[in-house]
């Protein structure tokens, strides 16, 4: 078995074993699961994508499909992508909790800054927060200490919170070899690394109601009906895990934006469609706060939102397409 | 629950390598006075489907004793997709080259394989599909045709339809019952390679709604048709014509079928169209490129000897309802309809055509009821 495969099966366990409906529905109302995340914390995994692990971006993107599967309600994608950042800066390493923003609001002369950032996962309860800024980028360490944090939550009940700061940051280190918009880009992919994985888990939560359920005196799989909305849900979540797939594969080549671009978008339309008929297939039952279905689907819908919706990649992907003009289009698609 | 996989398969370097070559030869070959048209049933052209073959590019994944170019699906792939983008007139030995070829060098005689394989390969032996009936679409398995053994042969009796290109091509590869319906309905059906040309068979063209001649009835009245003629084993046609699922239904033909509408439309807009303009065309261009990684991951799945049937009916149903929802989606996007534009006559041709795109091959009913069984749902 593979050292990556290992690593997956480890995180599977974790994210199963922890990741109940108690804990996601307490993690709704803002308690932040802190045994989870230390052990989580413990098994290294948030270092997957450092230099000093020997891990890759591309084994943190497969372990975000996991986290997705489970709704895994911590900031896992934003301290895979920090300390991976950090890695790229030679930033000392530290023993912290670290979440990811992008500043939204920047202005400062000399030393003292001014910067806000808006819809950070967890910023209340984690001890850093890291963002890039400039040309070339410098990678900057935030205490939460010193910041002004508005708790927020996004459509799911994630943490998304709003963090002012005035004062010295930490530049904790520098990197040329990636740009804020290459961040925004690996936070757009984590995004649909984790819808993949909650569509899997909608489509399979979805066959086996169908095939428990009776109505009629059947099971509601035996109607075809349901088969055929359950058929098109397979479509989606697997033209959503092969896009996915795809722009991670890109990573680090320059057709990685056009990928990223073409994933989200065509991810974020398959969680539109999957979430509505997975809740058609449950019926009231799925309505109910009580079933588990929705903290897969409302975090669909919340993630698509999340680092640029539909239009926004449809837009640049479509404006890179055209640029090249009519007989060029087809060159675009294939990339050469 | 059975798992869909499609594997993280990129197209190889050799396959690439091709890429400009097909390129080149398209410029050269493409004949100037039809519009290009993506579809693939569209452009029955013999002189194209030739100077294709002296290319060496259909047969390309078949043993080169059998005339083949002993080359990759990768391989195929490529020049597959690059002739459909292009619009190339290549019905004439599409069939041929997708799924007769290979069944003969599965299940046919080696003197079958001898006679037709390297003739395709040469882009001089055409086929049709000789599957639906009047009385039998998606019900293949009731299919009413009869092949009676009489001395050296059969006898056939029954009509064949929808069978494109017949009138043009050279063999149809009928499916045939052999003997009576039993409790097993699949059983005693055999696939007979008959000469179109031949006696006691009539090819008569049926109208399209497009005013197209594409598809025909095939009548057969006791027609001969030698045993020599028999593919495989007579009563195993139903597996034969269900193991080459994978190759029928997963190619770039499943979704590039509206491709020139695309074309069309991004050199009607412009340059710098507006924000909704560029999302409607940012949009179909992440569904191809999903689906084109789709595409060639079953096109892997060939390629290692595996057998993808659910995978590939995976991306036509995604595929064939994309190709569909392409001329409406950009009929409403376009800001005026240009009279006598390439877009404006492209789109109606497509349109005219679409409706097809979801039930040749496999409708997209049926398509849905093979996913689901793959799901473990019936």
């Amino acid at each position: 078995m593979s050292e990556t495969q290992l690593m997956l099966d480890t995180a599977e366990r974790i994210f199963a074993d922890h990741c109940d409906k108690a804990l996601l529905d307490a993690a709704e109302t803002g308690a932040f699961p802190r045994e989870l995340w230390k052990v989580i914390a413990e098994s290294g995994l948030p270092l997957l994508a450092t230099p000093e692990i020997g891990g890759s971006l591309t084994d943190a993107f497969r372990l975000l499909r996991v986290a997705g599967r489970h709704a895994v309600p911590v900031p896992l994608a934003e301290a895979l992508i920090a300390n991976h950042l950090m890695g790229l800066g030679n930033c000392a390493p530290r023993a912290s909790t670290v979440t990811l923003g992008i500043a939204d609001s920047y202005s400062g002369e000399g030393a003292e800054v001014s910067v806000s950032l808006s819809s950070v996962p967890w910023a209340r309860s984690v001890d850093q927060v890291c963002y890039v800024i400039g040309d070339p980028v410098e990678i900057i360490l935030l205490d939460v200490a010193d910041c002004d944090v508005t708790p927020g939550a996004n459509i799911a009940g994630e943490a998304r919170d709003r963090v002012s700061f005035l004062g010295v940051p930490d530049r904790c280190g520098s990197s040329e070899t990636i740009t804020v918009e290459t961040v925004f880009e690996l936070m757009a992919l984590s995004r649909c690394a984790l819808m993949s994985g909650a569509l899997e888990r909608c489509l399979e939560l979805s066959c086996d109601y169908a095939m428990e359920r009776k109505q009629f005196g059947r099971e509601l799989a035996k109607f075809q009906a349901i088969q055929h909305q359950l058929a098109v849900m397979a479509c989606e979540v697997a033209a959503a895990g092969r896009a996915t797939d795809a722009a991670i594969g890109c990573l680090g080549e320059s057709r990685f934006v056009a990928m990223v671009a073409s994933a989200k978008s065509r991810v974020g339309e398959a969680a539109g469609v999957v979430a509505e008929i997975a809740h058609q297939v449950h019926g009231a039952m799925g309505y109910t706060h009580e079933h588990r279905l929705h903290h897969f689907t409302r975090r669909l819908l919340a993630w698509r939102d999340e680092y640029g919706r539909e239009t926004y990649w449809q837009q640049r992907l479509g404006r890179d397409a055209i640029a090249g003009g009519a007989d060029a289009t087809w060159a675009f698609i294939v990339g050469r | 629950m059975q798992a869909l996989k499609f594997d993280d398969i990129a197209l190889p370097p050799e396959a690439e390598a091709l890429r400009g070559e097909v390129r080149a030869f398209i410029e050269r070959a493409m004949p100037q006075d039809t519009l290009p048209d993506s579809d693939f049933n569209q452009g029955h052209d013999p002189a194209f489907s030739k100077a294709l073959a002296e290319q060496g590019w259909i047969g390309m994944t078949w043993p080169t004793r059998y005339g083949g170019g002993g080359r990759t699906f990768f391989e195929r792939y490529v020049v597959t997709e690059e002739l459909l983008a292009a619009g190339a007139p290549v019905s004439a030995h599409w069939i041929a080259d997708r799924q007769s070829g290979p069944l003969l060098l599965r299940y046919g005689t080696e003197a079958q394989r001898e006679r037709f394989v390297p003739a395709i390969a040469r882009g001089e032996c055409f086929f049709s599909i000789g599957m639906s009936e009047p009385d039998s679409g998606s019900d293949l398995a009731s299919v009413r045709t009869r092949a009676e053994r009489r001395g050296e042969g059969y006898v056939v009796n029954g009509t064949k339809v929808w069978t494109t290109d017949a009138q043009r091509n050279h063999f149809i590869i009928a499916l045939v019952r052999t003997s009576q319906t039993s409790e097993n309905r699949h059983a005693g059906l055999s696939q007979l390679i008959i000469d179109l040309k031949g006696p006691g068979v009539t090819v008569r063209p049926i109208r399209n709604l497009a005013g197209d001649e594409d598809f025909n009835e095939v009548v057969f009245e006791n027609c001969f048709v030698g045993a020599d003629m028999l593919v495989g084993s007579e009563g195993n046609g139903w597996e034969q014509v269900t193991s080459e699922l994978g190759y029928e239904r997963s190619g770039p033909e499943r979704f590039l079928s509206a491709f020139r509408v695309l074309v069309e439309f991004v050199r009607a807009v412009g340059p710098d169209p507006d924000d909704h303009v560029a999302a409607v065309v940012g949009r179909l261009v992440s569904h191809l490129m999903t689906l084109r990684a789709m595409s060639i991951s079953v096109a892997g799945m060939l390629q290692q000897g595996q057998n993808p049937a659910l995978e590939a009916a995976l991306v036509k149903a995604l595929g064939n309802d994309f190709e569909k929802s392409v001329p409406e989606i950009l009929r409403v996007a376009a800001p005026h309809l240009e009279e006598g534009s390439r877009f404006r006559a492209t789109l109606a041709q497509t349109l005219l055509h679409a409706p097809s795109f979801t039930l040749r091959g496999g409708t997209r009913e049926i398509l849905r009821g093979v996913i689901a069984r793959g799901l473990g749902l019936r």
